[in-house]
């Protein structure tokens, strides 16, 4: 009798736990999983329509630069976050790819919350996309050609075609000195300010910061004028990159052996922080959160001063609050210690064992060629990657709306974009360490000097493991 | 005749049988298996043998976890304690009980993702609770509630218990309607007070439904996800404050990358819940035995 329960309940035990094991919502099942950070041009289930439904362009041979396509080739071609409001739009520059390159066929899918598991499964599985939409900014591009999946780009691209592009971008996420992407479409960081919160507190939005070093003070008068906190969120999900980017920080030695996280370089980055949360200046849910939308979604209900996002996202404040669209001010990002303005956000890549690499890489390098990506830009608040795109009179001819504000000096801007965060071994794991670490000093009265000898002594235990 | 007549109820049995093996049996074959490699999902397995347990003893955040699982566990107690109340007071007849006892369901069957994201809205530094307590003069600056790390785990615990007290209620109510009127009579003769007639006759009467609860219950805690996962937004809370075995197991598997790893994490919970269960159980049923 007793066996026959607890044989009952081994059951029930077995099934409960499998259960929960097996069937747990992956990370992007949950409702709050619009990807952080990475900011895809159409992301949001609220995205409006394009601005303007494009005409197809003509087939222009001058566009078929990659030589030995093969005939008869049948590729597959994953996109993130960019149905349905740019079906049109894709469908288009498919046809007119299939038209420059006769024989190629073309199967596209759009995958969207589930994009990253979706992508895994089906690399676990033996059948992932040809051609796949990445993002930079997250740092998929490094991640998968680390692990051997993305086609090697570099000595298989004819230099002119790679010469088409600015230089940083081509460069941007090598992994071991090598690329693996086309760069796509590109944002600006701009700061999104609320100008009645910045007049309240007696602020003008046009003396905004130029460098990060100003943003406390700046949070400290909102604070005390306005009685507001700062949304300003960490990038919980790649800090060994803000460091570097904000705070000029070498996280590693040059030989890739030893991590260097600890610098003065990084403790002076760290404490700025500390000092804002003991200063009760900033909103500590947002600036730990991998959510982008969190933050977002709290400017957009007029609850915080400012916020960094992309151009493109202005549009999700403007359906979520018009009030708040028409006392916006937009500033561009303050530029932190390393004096570098940013890195790029979407890009494109081949899957490395694919059959048809030629023709992959045709359809990677047609959608972000110049013709494709001016017509793209036309759309929505998204830059080229290529400096010829942006001699087309579009860009150099400020649209009305406050989102289109940028676009003249986005050339210069996305010129300068550099990739200066060098290869980092087992990055994922590297970067929960010093989560922790930037963590417990944020909120555990840990030094920043502490906290940060801490994570690279575990970090280097990692290495040599 | 006789062999067709034999393979037919197998026959029958086999959908059942099929769907179990493919989306039970075999994924818990598989955890076992996979806990013994270093697998990244998108790369074969690697046998690494009894590396991933080894790990784990050394993880400081999988035992941060497995203590906060099983503080988690005194949401079992509570929510006993709880539904059995509120079984109590809804097993009256009085005019429109039915509609406060839909009311007191309705958690039940809301889904756990609006109801996460609900209470992350109240607890939100803009949210409802701090807007009351300014209103009231209690407090001048907003608390942020979900960016304290000592308060993760007891709002996740207090949503738990607020949105399984109605489910669990209707299991009491449906225990209370069974317990025969005449013990009630019995106990009114004896001179019990309200409080006495239900220690002595309605606990007791209770017992099937209240083992039968502290297992679903305690195990449901001990795997919780969805509360946490919504809570905190997906990163289990500041310094790891909110960070249960499930939510480690995910973020290890689908954040990190260490499905290998994860699937340890996995067999372990699995023979936690089963030890738990037996203990549970027997201990239940030598009180029983007992009285």
């Amino acid at each position: 009798m007793h066996l026959k329960r607890t044989l009952t309940i081994l059951a029930a035990t077995i099934l409960v736990v499998g259960c929960a094991s097996s069937a747990s919502p992956s990370p992007s099942s949950g409702p709050s999983a619009a990807p952080a950070a990475s900011t895809p041009a159409a992301s949001g289930s609220t995205a409006p329509a394009a601005s303007a439904a494009a005409t197809p362009l003509a087939a222009d041979p001058a566009e078929a630069v990659i030589p030995n396509v093969e005939s008869g080739a049948e590729i597959h071609f994953w996109t993130f976050y960019l149905s349905p409001t740019f079906d049109q739009y894709i469908k288009d520059t498919i046809t007119r790819f299939e038209a420059t390159y006769p024989g190629v066929k073309v199967d596209w899918e759009d995958h969207q919350a589930t994009f990253q598991d979706d992508l895994k499964n089906a690399f676990a599985a033996g059948n992932a996309p040809d051609v796949i939409n990445l993002s930079v900014s997250e740092g998929w591009v490094s991640d998968y050609a680390g692990k051997g999946l993305l086609l090697n780009l570099d000595d298989k691209v004819p230099q002119a075609v790679k010469d088409i592009y600015f230089p940083g971008l081509w460069k941007e996420q090598l992994v071991d000195g090598k690329n693996y992407q086309f760069p796509w479409y590109q944002g600006l960081s701009v700061e999104l300010i609320n100008k009645r919160l910045f007049e309240k507190a007696g602020l003008d939005p046009a003396a905004f910061p130029k460098t990060i070093d100003g943003i406390p003070a700046l949070c400290q008068t909102l604070k005390d004028k306005a009685s507001t906190v700062c949304d300003i969120r960490l990038t919980v999900n790649d800090l060994i990159a803000q460091m570097v980017y904000e705070g000029n920080v070498k996280p590693i030695s040059a030989d890739g052996k030893t991590f260097t996280f600890n610098s003065a370089e990084a403790v002076a980055w760290l404490q700025t922080y500390v000092d804002m949360v003991k200063a009760g200046t900033v909103d500590n849910t947002t600036l730990t959160t991998t959510d982008d939308r969190t933050g977002l979604l709290l400017f957009s209900a007029g609850q915080a001063p400012f916020y960094l996002t992309g151009p493109n996202l202005i549009r999700d404040v403007k359906s979520n609050n018009e009030t708040l669209y028409n006392d916006l001010a937009v500033a561009m990002a303050p530029l932190g210690k390393s004096n570098v303005t940013g890195k790029g956000l979407m890009s494109i890549s081949v899957k490395a064992d694919t059959k048809f690499p030629n023709a992959s890489m045709a359809l990677a390098q047609f959608f972000t060629n110049p013709r494709s990506m001016v017509q793209f830009s036309q759309q929505v608040a998204i830059y080229p990657s290529s400096p010829k795109a942006f001699e087309d009179p579009f860009f150099s001819s400020p649209g009305t709306a406050i989102e289109d504000s940028a676009r003249p000096l986005a050339k210069d801007i996305i010129a300068t974009y550099a990739d200066i965060v060098p290869t980092i071994p087992k990055k994922a794991d590297v970067n929960e360490i010093v989560k922790k670490a930037v963590e417990s000093a944020l909120f555990n009265n840990v030094s920043a000097q502490d906290a940060l000898n801490k994570a690279v002594q575990d970090a280097n235990a990692l290495l040599a493991g | 005749m006789t062999a067709r007549f034999r393979a037919t109820p197998y026959l029958f049995l086999l959908p059942a049988v099929a769907l179990i093996g493919v989306f039970v049996v075999y994924p818990i074959v598989a955890v076992f298996y996979y806990s013994f490699t270093d697998y990244d999902i998108v790369r074969p397995p690697v046998w690494i043998g009894l590396d991933n347990f080894r790990k784990l003893l050394g993880d400081g955040t999988f035992w941060l976890a497995l203590t906060h699982s099983f503080v988690y566990l005194l949401v079992t107690p509570t929510i006993i304690a709880l539904s059995v109340c509120l079984a109590i007071v809804v097993n009256r007849k009085l005019r429109g009980i039915h509609i406060f006892r839909a009311l007191y369901f309705v958690p039940a069957v809301s889904g756990s993702i609006a109801i996460g994201l609900a209470w992350r809205w109240l607890f939100d530094r803009n949210g409802i609770i701090n807007g009351v307590l300014q209103t009231l003069g209690i407090i001048h600056t907003p608390i942020q509630w979900l960016a304290e790390p000592g308060l993760v785990l007891p709002i996740a615990m207090l949503l738990t218990i607020w949105a399984g007290i109605g489910y669990y209620s209707v299991i009491f109510l449906a225990g209370l309607q069974n317990i025969p009127e005449e013990l009630y009579d019995a106990a009114r003769i004896d001179g019990c007070s309200d409080f006495q007639k239900h220690w002595h006759v309605s606990l007791p009467g209770l017992r099937p439904q209240i083992v039968f609860v502290a297992v679903i219950s305690s195990l449901a805690a001990l795997k919780v996800f969805d509360e946490i996962f919504v809570l905190t937004a997906r990163t289990g809370g500041i310094l790891d404050s909110g960070v249960t075995m499930v939510f480690y197991l995910w973020k290890q598997a689908f954040t990190l990358q260490h499905a290998g790893y994860a699937a340890a994490i996995a067999i372990v919970l699995l023979a936690i819940t089963l030890a738990f269960s037996i203990v549970n159980v027997r201990l239940l049923e030598r009180r029983e035995a007992d009285r």
